[in-house]
This record gives C-alpha cells, structure tokens and sequence, in this order.
C-alpha cells in the first residue's frame, strides 16, 4: 500500500519526518517497506517560458523558441502544432535524463541548434496526452524544478499491509493509525455535496437476491456530466499513489477509493435497462464481456450487477463492456456497495482479474463509510465535470451493519501477554482505535468493535490491540519452565528426525557429500527412467514443466546432480540424500504414501586424489561396499544378501539387498543408453535403500556384547577353481551348509580371472578354525578342513 | 706357562687385533655380518682357535678358555658396536631421504548439507530447552494445511502463501504448522514440540525457491504467556547467532496465532549498527540494524478449538523458522538458489 505523505498529512497534522512515521507504524504491525520519491524520473526539468517563436527556416511542421529557463535562454528546436509565444513549459535542459532513460543532448535540427527538449505530458508520464507539449499554468516560476513548481509529492512510504488490516488499505486507515500512534486528531473531509432535486430512488429500483452476498447496495445519479481531464491536484494525487489518471469520472472513483477505502463503480445510466439494478449470481456457464473486452465465461458462484434485462457487471471486480462510461456518456449512475468478501476473491482469482477494488473487497470493507464514500465521489464528480446530482439515494440494504460486542478480561489479557499494564491504558486504546466500551463489570468489560476493524471479531483479538499499541517489543523476556511428562517423552535418537540425523552422519563418515534435491521432478524425467505413469502425485499448479510432478523415486534427484555436477566440471561425484519419495495412496488421509528413502550416487575416481593412489574409477564393489558398510558396519544388520534382478527399469545389472529375507533397498549401475542424457561418459552407480524399513530393523534389534575368543584361530586358505557364472556367494553359503562346527568364518581373499574371458575363475578364501576352549592342535584342524574340502567338491562343480 | 698356551694367548690377541683392525671397512650390515662370520662363526677364526684348545692339558684348560671367553666378548661388543653405528647411519641417511612434505594419503571427505548443519543445530538448542521431535507428510491435505490453522477457504491469508496443489483438497505443505495440528490431535497438553521439514511455495526468485526447509516450534500448558515465547526465542537465538543478539518483536500477522509477531534479530554482520565499520551500509540488514527471522505469535483459540483443546484452560506459543535464511547468515552464502543445485564444490565447503 503507497501512502503520500502531504496527502495523508491533510487528515491528521503529523509533523515529524517520513522514516519517523514509518517506523513508528511498522511497530504498530504496519511494516514500512521503503519510502520514495513518485516523481523522481522527472525532478530535472524545470519551468521553461518560451520568449521567442519562429518557424523553422528550413522544416514546415517545427519552430525555433528561445526559452527562457531563469538563468539563461536556450535554443530549442520544437516539432509540437500548439507551442506558441508567452507559454510557459516543462523544458528538459541539456544532460537531463527522460523517464523513458533517454539523455538530452546537445542537437542540430535541419541545421539549428537545439539546447534541451520542451516536453508533452506524455512525455513524462502524467497522461496519455501527446498532441502537443505540455502547457504549464502561468503563474508558475521561471526556473523552478517542475517538482516544486507543480507542488507535487516527493515522499511516498510502501508499507506492507497484512491481510487482516482491511482498514489499512486507504489514506484514511493511515490517518487513523497516525492519529492513534501520535495522540493527534484526525479530520475527515468535508462534504460539501449540492443535490439538484429529484429523488434517485424513485428513478431506480434495487434488489439484492442473496443478502448473504451483498450487505449493501446504493446508487447515486449525477447527469449531464462531461468527461474530460481531471484537475491536476486530483490528478497529481492519483500519480503519487502510482495510479495513472484517464478521465474525471474514473478518477473520481479511485480518488475516494485510495482517500477512504472504499471501492466504487460508474456505470453509464442510459445503458441501465428498465431503470432496475439486481445483484444476483450468474447463470453456470454464461458469458460476460468485461470493460477490458474479454469475454469471460462465468460460474454461478460468480456474483454478477444486472439491469433490468442484462449483466452489467462482474459485482467487485470489472464492470461490463456494455455500460461502461464513455467520451460521450452524460450520465452516472454511480455505485457504492459491500459484497461478500469470499465470493469477490474467489471470481477474482478464478478469473485472474486481480484489482484494486477486488482486493479491498475480498478484505472487507467499510459498510457505515459506504454512503459517505459514495456522497463524496457524488460531489467531486459533479465538481469535475459540471454535472448535477439527483437528490437522494436508491438503496437496498438488506443487511444493517451492526457493532459487534465482544468480552474483555484486563485480567486474562495481562496474563496471556505477559504484561502488567492499567486497565485504563486498554480502556485508552479501544476508545482512541473507535470502540465503545462498557467496563461497569470491573471483570468482564464489554466493548463493541467500530465498522472499520473488522479484524476485532474475538475477545483475543482486543488483547492483541492493547499488545501492539503498548508495544509488542516491550515484553519482558522469561524463559518458562517446560512442564511435560517426563514418561513417555521422545529422546530425538528415537525420533525420524534422530534416525534420519544418524544415516546423513554416518553418510558424512563415508566421505558422501550430502545432496538436497526438490522433491519434485518432471515427468520427463521419471519417463526417462521408464519409471511407470501409475502412482505419480502430478501438481497441478507447477511452476514449470521440470517441476510438474512428486518424484516417486530418488534417482531422478541424484541424477539431475550428477548432471548439474558434470556441466560445472566436477569428474568425480559421492553424493548422497536422505529424502522422501511419493506414491499415491487412495488410502491415506493425504491420498499419497510417503516413503523415506537413502540415495547414494558414485560415479568417476574411486580415490580422493590422483596421488597416491591408483587411477580406478568406481564399480559395483564400490556401491556394494558402501551399502554393506551401512547394513552390517553401521546398523548392525546381519551382512546383506544380494540377488542380481532382471529387467530394472533403469539399473543394469539391478541387485536387491535383502536382510533376514526382507527387501531393504537395490543397487546397480544406471543403463548406459540412461547415463548417456545426463552427459555421463563412465559407469554410474546408484544405490537406494528404505530408510523407513532400517529404521524399523534397527529399532527391532538391540546390540549385545559377544565374548572375545580366549584362544588362538587356525587359518586355512584354499583355492577353488570353478565355473565364472558361479557366485562367490554359492561357495562361501556351500562351505555354511557343511556342518563344521569348528570353522569360525570365511573371507574372500584373492579373485584370479584370466584375461581371456576363459569360463573359469579362481576365488581363494581364508577359513578360520578355532575352538572356544582350547588351543587347537593342528591334525585336528587338518581333519576338519579334508571334510570341508571334500564336501565342497560334491555340492558344487569345481576344483580345489 | 706352557709355550703351547702362551701361543694360544697370543693368537687370541692378535685374533682380537686383527678383529680391531677391521673397523670401518664393513659399509653394510651384510659386509658387517661377513666380519662376524670370519670372526665369531661356526667354522670362523676363533673357532678355529678353539679347536687348539681341546688338544691341552687339563690344567691349562681354564686359563685358554677364559682367554678365549674374553676375546669372544671384545670382539662381539667391537662388532655389535659396528652394527649400531651402521644402523644409526643408515637411521639417518633414510631420514635424510624423507620427505614430510609429500601429500598424504588421505579418504574421501565427505560433508554434511548446509540446511541439515543448521537444523542440527537449531534442534540441539531446541531439545536442550526442552522440546521434542515431530515430523508429519509433506503432502498435506487442505484441513490439516489450512482449515485447522484458522485459514478457511477464500480468506485472503491464503494469498500470503502461494501454494501448489495436488489437488482441490490435497496440497504440498506451505509450512510445517500442519504437523503442530497433527502433535496436538495425538496428545494431550502439556506439549512442546518441534517440527522439521520441507515446506513447499510456488514462488521462484532470487530470493524464494519452491521448496525450503522450517523448523516450527510449539508449546501448549496453562499459563503459557508472550513472555515465555519471547524468553524462549531469546534464548534460542542468543545460542544460535551469540549471547550479543538482540531480540525485536513486531505486530504482524498469522491466522493460526493471535497475537503474532515477526522477531528481528540484531544484524549478525554490523552488530545492529546497520553500517559497516567503513560507514558503508550493511548489505544483510539494508541499513535498518534488524534482520527478520521468525514469525511468531499466542496459538489462536481457533486452532485449539480445531483440535479440541479447551482456549479457556489452555495457553501457548507457536513460532516458525526459516533454516536456508538463517544458514546464509551463518556461512555468508549470498544466493539461495545455491542450496538446491548440489555443486560439489558447494557441498564440500560444509562440515
């Protein structure tokens, strides 16, 4: 909300600096965002009077003036038809920047020199009007900036306006604020409205369908109007406020608009059918052509104006096309109303069609100002445009306003914020911000809220009030004592967030650098990885095609880093994210399952630098470790399965990793045909496991101390010779099913696989023998390691 | 003395001599071991010596061993001798050679999100002042979202947060004040509680990504008044931004809290001053010395009423709080939109 400040100061007579006020107000819940100069584009030119003008020697349509600037004359060539000896002229001098940003320079015109620029309204921004340059009034100073010449406004302050201040959308909700921060007197202004006989309510008739939608509805007539430039004090006004002016009658209407609040219509009354005005919803489906000519197909929760035939207007936002005021127009039927604020924001916001009406409309407005609004608007526009008003008001208000009265307990109040203040100090503030208030029960005070606050519809509400005017800030600070069960209460390691917090450290110990991608992708992007269309939480509203859906799976995340990653020159990428992915779920109580999830992406150099160590780069044991190191390091789950899946949608090979039979995650590497969109030359490899279902496992289990052996192991390495396709996993789970009760584990210890892509490879393990009560002799591990030996040979197909 | 035994005496001496004489000439502890075989082996000198002596009378027996023990023991102790100085040369040469200087060997360093650092830390301080952790979906529906949190449907509060939907009723969470609506449904007061999470908003600028991360904070007990959510947020941002930092309550508002307040906090780069030390105007604060943080504000008796607490018996405060602004404070990371791209040169900054 812009405020002028010399417009404001016509209603209450603060003398202080601008900032002062502003940051006064922001204390008081009205938050200054900057405070500005309106006219800044144009505080260079100054006040020309043109002494000499002859036509151009050599060009028809220009003349050449002397103008005179107060501490020169200059030359300046003009090309405008009404430019004439004796005007005085907004004259840009030489080196003053335009408000389109050009700079005037020094110039030859058909051969004469020209020293500045003499400007047309347009020109500077203030109408439309570019038939000629701009004629100044001659009372005006030779020399004088433009600025102070014209007297205009130099000091606008931006405030931020909350949505439940409805009150603080006008000059006059300013004032009021000023008044009550400063301890001033606030003065309306005066209505001066001359009626010129006749009775409007006799020539219209009004009536309002629903009372729910419209409160308020009441017309006043002023005819013979003729539309033409506004003032320039209203003019002015409407420019410092950042409102461009048209023509007096719709200047008139947003004049009183931005003074008191209170948004107003002008239709033209000879296109006001059968003298009748209706307010009553439109049919579903209808189309309306709005004033702006598009035609718009409307709702029958869109609330329309009609006359007695047809739809003049959309009630709160546009009016029609078919009755707005014209050039030839001659008379008003001007409209004051009050809707109801849902069904005004709810068209507006259907209809993108956001304005200055609807958005005091949808806050609320006024309902006890309405006639003061309109009486004024009457008057300034018969002041404007020589028109007369019909005595009398047409109205229909179905629905009075009335004051609401709410309880309030000093007491109680002092208590919430944590203040001891007199009542008379909260007495002092309902009564300076308009309430009435009956305080004869010293306990529970009864006080009626003022039309203009429709925010004061609670008790809770008034504690505010008392809060803000003494002043939030001066609360005393106490830390409280946090009373809770101390049974039952969350230790955050029991928490997600304590689970969560436990994987991205253990993340950060794995030397995985932590990602956080949006939680939403493209569908694109789920395509690509022949992710299935079923299931897919898609937003409605995106912001952009890339954004358009939930990502039901955490790859798309890793990837696009990857891909970020590789653009920026970044060749080796350990990342990680512990993030949510999104499935939906007709039956949950958000119609989506949210499934906790840990990614892992690893791609490029194995090692952190080139020296000193091998230049590898990354393959399936380095993903496999990672995810083991989790599993079984960390979480203390038994050491994992993996079973090679086929046909993953994206990873290849694909291998699940089960604990204790149960799915906990997969791992693989991105299809190369995949990889190659993300510009990723070397194998990918991707792990993403079900945080939710570790977090489960872990909470299930509970970590116990294992005696340490009291005597020595026994080693034994053999070498088993055997088809390529045989997992190590077959062997090592072969030698498990042995029953040996001596053997203690067994770790792979060398893999040899001929270059030749022969079908054979050698895995040597270490076996290690021990018993729990003696030293073991070595015949005795001798004779266990022959049965396991032979064992081996007959379960599987290989050589020793 | 025998002239056999004195010839015996003799040889060991001059054994022990020549063995004396050899010092310096071994340049290796292989060269060195050479010596000793020739000297003190199996089949060496003095062995060979030794041989003499089994062929003597008894009597002179004793003397020729003692002899032999002694020139055994000196050229041992002359030879081992050798063998330290060689050793301790060789100690030296090589620590000579090394070089301290060589990069090490070092693991992958990984790190930790710059958001996940400050939520970390702004849990830590939050469960230290005695609150606990909830969480809630992020993909909320209109009540738990709105409604219950005194938006109703056409109010203009819904304009302060631009939402995206997922449907008519279904949305992605504005804030994480849904998940207040969600503690409070589960249990009883007393509550105190804080909430974690992504929150999301169609809005994307230079200053505002479509998702980003809140810490919500709510208490609920009796008695529970504005001087305890100011004590409370004072002392929380005192451990978070230093014990020098100023706490300023402003009117605001918040549909779900009644009265609200936006906290500022004194500029944590020009102290509050609003200028640097050159007299240039701060950049973080724009001059004004304060920087917003939170909003705040006395849970409303319409949100109670949405969970069926008693406004009546019960009191409490609410306040919520933006992480990825709070980390550009800290770390003095100038644009947000870095957060969300994932560079690694970005990510390993932070650990």
């Amino acid at each position: 909300m812009l405020v002028s400040f010399n417009w404001l100061r016509e209603f209450v007579p603060f003398e202080g600096e601008a900032q002062e006020l502003g940051d006064r107000l922001t204390m008081l819940g009205l938050e200054l965002e900057s405070i500005d100069d309106p006219f800044e584009a144009v505080k260079d030119l100054v006040v020309g009077h043109v002494v000499e003008c002859a036509k151009h020697p050599e060009a028809e349509k220009l003349s050449v003036c002397s103008v005179d600037v107060g501490d020169e004359v200059l030359d300046i060539v003009c090309g405008a038809p009404n430019i004439a000896k004796g005007q005085k002229v907004p004259v840009a001098k030489v080196g003053t920047v335009m408000p389109d940003g050009m700079k005037i320079k020094k110039a030859k015109l058909r051969g004469v020199k020209s020293l500045g620029m003499i400007c047309s309204e347009r020109e500077l921004g203030f109408s439309e009007d570019h038939d000629g340059i701009w004629v100044l009034p001659e009372n005006l100073t030779v020399g004088d900036r433009l600025v102070d010449a014209l007297n205009l406004e130099r000091t606008v302050l931006d405030f931020d306006i909350t949505p439940n201040r409805a009150d603080a959308l006008s000059i006059l909700g300013f004032a009021r604020e000023t008044a009550l921060a400063f301890d001033l007197p606030l003065t309306l202004p005066e209505l001066n409205l001359v009626e010129a006989g006749g009775n409007a309510s006799d020539e219209i008739s009004i009536t309002i369908d629903d009372p729910a939608l419209c409160p308020l509805y009441q017309t006043r007539i002023i005819r013979n109007v003729e539309t033409r430039k506004s003032p320039d004090w209203m003019r002015f006004k409407l420019l410092a406020m950042g409102q461009r002016p048209i023509s007096n009658i719709v200047d008139v209407t947003n004049f009183v608009m931005f003074e008191l609040g209170q948004p107003l219509h002008s239709f033209d009354l000879d296109q006001i059918e059968k003298a009748a005005i209706r307010v009553a919803p439109a049919p579903d489906g209808m189309k309306f052509t709005t004033l702006d000519d598009v035609e718009r197909t409307l709702t029958d929760r869109d609330l329309l104006i009609w006359d007695g035939g047809k739809p003049v207007g959309l009630a709160g936002v546009m009016g029609g096309a078919n009755s707005e005021m014209t050039a030839s127009s001659s008379n008003v039927l001007l409209e004051a109303a009050v809707f109801r604020p849902g069904t005004i924001r709810k068209t507006a916001r259907r209809l993108s069609l956001p304005s200055e009406a609807s958005y005091r409309f949808e806050r609320g407005v006024d309902q006890v100002l309405n006639t003061f609004a309109l009486n004024r608007a009457a008057q300034l526009m018969a002041e404007t445009s020589d028109g007369k008003v019909t005595s009398g008001i047409a109205k229909s208000e179905p629905t009075p306003w009335q004051d609401r009265t709410h309880t309030y307990r000093h007491a109680r109040c002092m208590k919430l914020l944590g203040l001891d203040l007199e009542p008379a100090f909260a007495k002092k503030v309902f009564v300076l911000e308009g309430c009435k208030v009956d305080d004869s029960n010293k306990e529970e005070w009864k006080v009626s809220s003022p039309s203009h606050r429709l925010d004061l519809e609670r008790e809770v509400d008034l504690y505010e009030e008392v809060g803000r005017v003494h002043g939030l800030d001066r609360i005393p600070a106490v830390l409280p004592r946090v009373s809770k069960s101390l049974e039952g209460g969350n230790v955050t390691a029991d928490t997600e967030y304590g689970f969560v917090r436990a994987l991205k450290h253990w993340g950060m110990g794995a030397g995985l650098n932590e990602a956080i991608n949006y939680s939403f992708v493209g569908d694109d992007d789920l395509d690509r990885l022949n992710l299935p269309a079923e299931g897919r939480v898609a937003i409605a509203n995106p912001l952009s095609e890339d954004q358009n859906v939930m990502r039901t799976d955490i790859a798309p995340g890793l990837l696009n880093t990857l891909k970020n990653n590789l653009a920026q020159g970044n060749g080796h990428i350990r990342i990680f994210e512990v993030a949510k992915k999104f499935i939906a779920d007709s039956e949950s109580d958000t119609e989506t399952a949210e499934q906790l999830r840990l990614g892992m992406l690893l791609y490029g150099s194995r090692h952190a630098a080139d020296w000193p160590w091998p230049q590898e780069d990354v393959d399936y044991l380095d993903i496999k470790g990672h995810v083991e190191h989790l599993l079984d390091d960390h979480l203390k789950l038994k050491e994992p399965d993996c079973v090679l899946v086929q046909d993953h949608p994206y990873l290849q090979p694909c291998i699940n990793v089960l604990v204790k039979g149960e799915l906990v995650g997969f791992m693989g590497q991105i299809r190369p045909d995949i990889a190659d969109f993300y510009h990723a030359r070397k194998p990918v490899w991707l792990a993403d496991m079900d945080a939710a279902k570790l977090w489960d496992m872990v909470r299930e289990q509970k970590i116990r101390f294992t005696e340490l052996p009291k005597f020595p192991p026994s080693r034994r390495d053999i070498t088993v010779i055997g088809p390529a396709t045989l997992p190590a996993s077959a062997i090592r789970d072969a030698i498990n099913e042995i029953n040996v009760p001596l053997l203690e584990s067994i770790h792979l210890v060398a893999e040899y696989a001929p270059e030749d892509a022969s079908d054979e490879r050698n895995l040597s393990f270490r076996l290690t023998y021990r018993h729990p009560k003696k030293t073991l002799k070595d015949k005795e591990v001798e004779k266990q390691h022959k049965m396991v030996l032979e064992e081996l040979l007959k379960k599987l197909p290989v050589r020793i | 003395m025998s002239d056999e035994l004195k010839t015996f005496l003799e040889g060991l001496d001059s054994l022990a001599r020549e063995c004396e004489a050899c010092k310096g000439q071994a340049a290796s502890l292989s060269e060195l071991e050479e010596i000793r075989v020739e000297y003190l082996g199996r089949k060496g000198r003095l062995a060979q010596c030794m041989g003499a002596l089994a062929k003597m009378p008894n009597e002179q027996k004793p003397e020729a061993g003692r002899k032999a023990n002694e020139v055994k023991q000196i050229m041992t102790s002359l030879i081992d001798g050798w063998q330290a100085d060689l050793v301790r040369a060789q100690d030296e040469a090589r620590l000579k050679r090394f070089d301290p200087s060589m990069p090490g060997r070092k693991p992958w360093a990984g790190s930790l999100h710059p958001v996940t650092l400050v939520m970390d830390e702004v849990s830590e301080i939050l469960v230290g002042l005695g609150f606990e952790h909830a969480s809630g979906p992020e993909v909320e529906n209109d009540w738990h979202n709105f409604e219950a949190l005194n938006i109703p449907p056409e109010h203009p509060a819904r304009d302060m947060q631009d939402t995206l939907y997922v449907s008519e009723n279904i949305v992605l969470r504005t804030h994480t004040s849904p998940v207040q609506i969600r503690s409070m449904l589960a249990k009883k007061p007393p509550l105190a509680v804080i909430c974690p999470g992504k929150v999301y908003r169609r809005d994307s600028d230079l200053t505002h990504t479509p998702m980003f991360h809140q810490i919500e904070g709510l208490l609920v007990d009796h008695n529970v008044s504005m001087s305890d959510l100011r004590g409370t947020l004072t002392a929380f941002v005192r451990q978070l931004f230093g014990q020098k930092t100023d706490v300023r309550f402003r009117p605001s508002f918040f549909p779900f809290t009644e009265p609200s307040a936006e906290a500022d906090i004194s500029c944590v780069m020009c102290g509050g001053e609003g200028r640097n030390k050159d007299g240039s105007t701060c950049r973080v604060c724009k001059g004004t010395g304060w920087v917003e943080i939170l909003g705040c504000g006395m849970v409303d008796p319409n949100v109670f009423k949405a969970v069926g607490y008693d406004p009546e018996v019960y009191s409490g405060f609410a306040f919520g709080f933006g992480i990825e602004r709070a980390a550009m404070l800290k770390y003095g990371i100038g644009d947000l939109r870095m957060f969300f791209e994932n560079d690694a040169r970005f990510l390993e900054q932070f650990a």
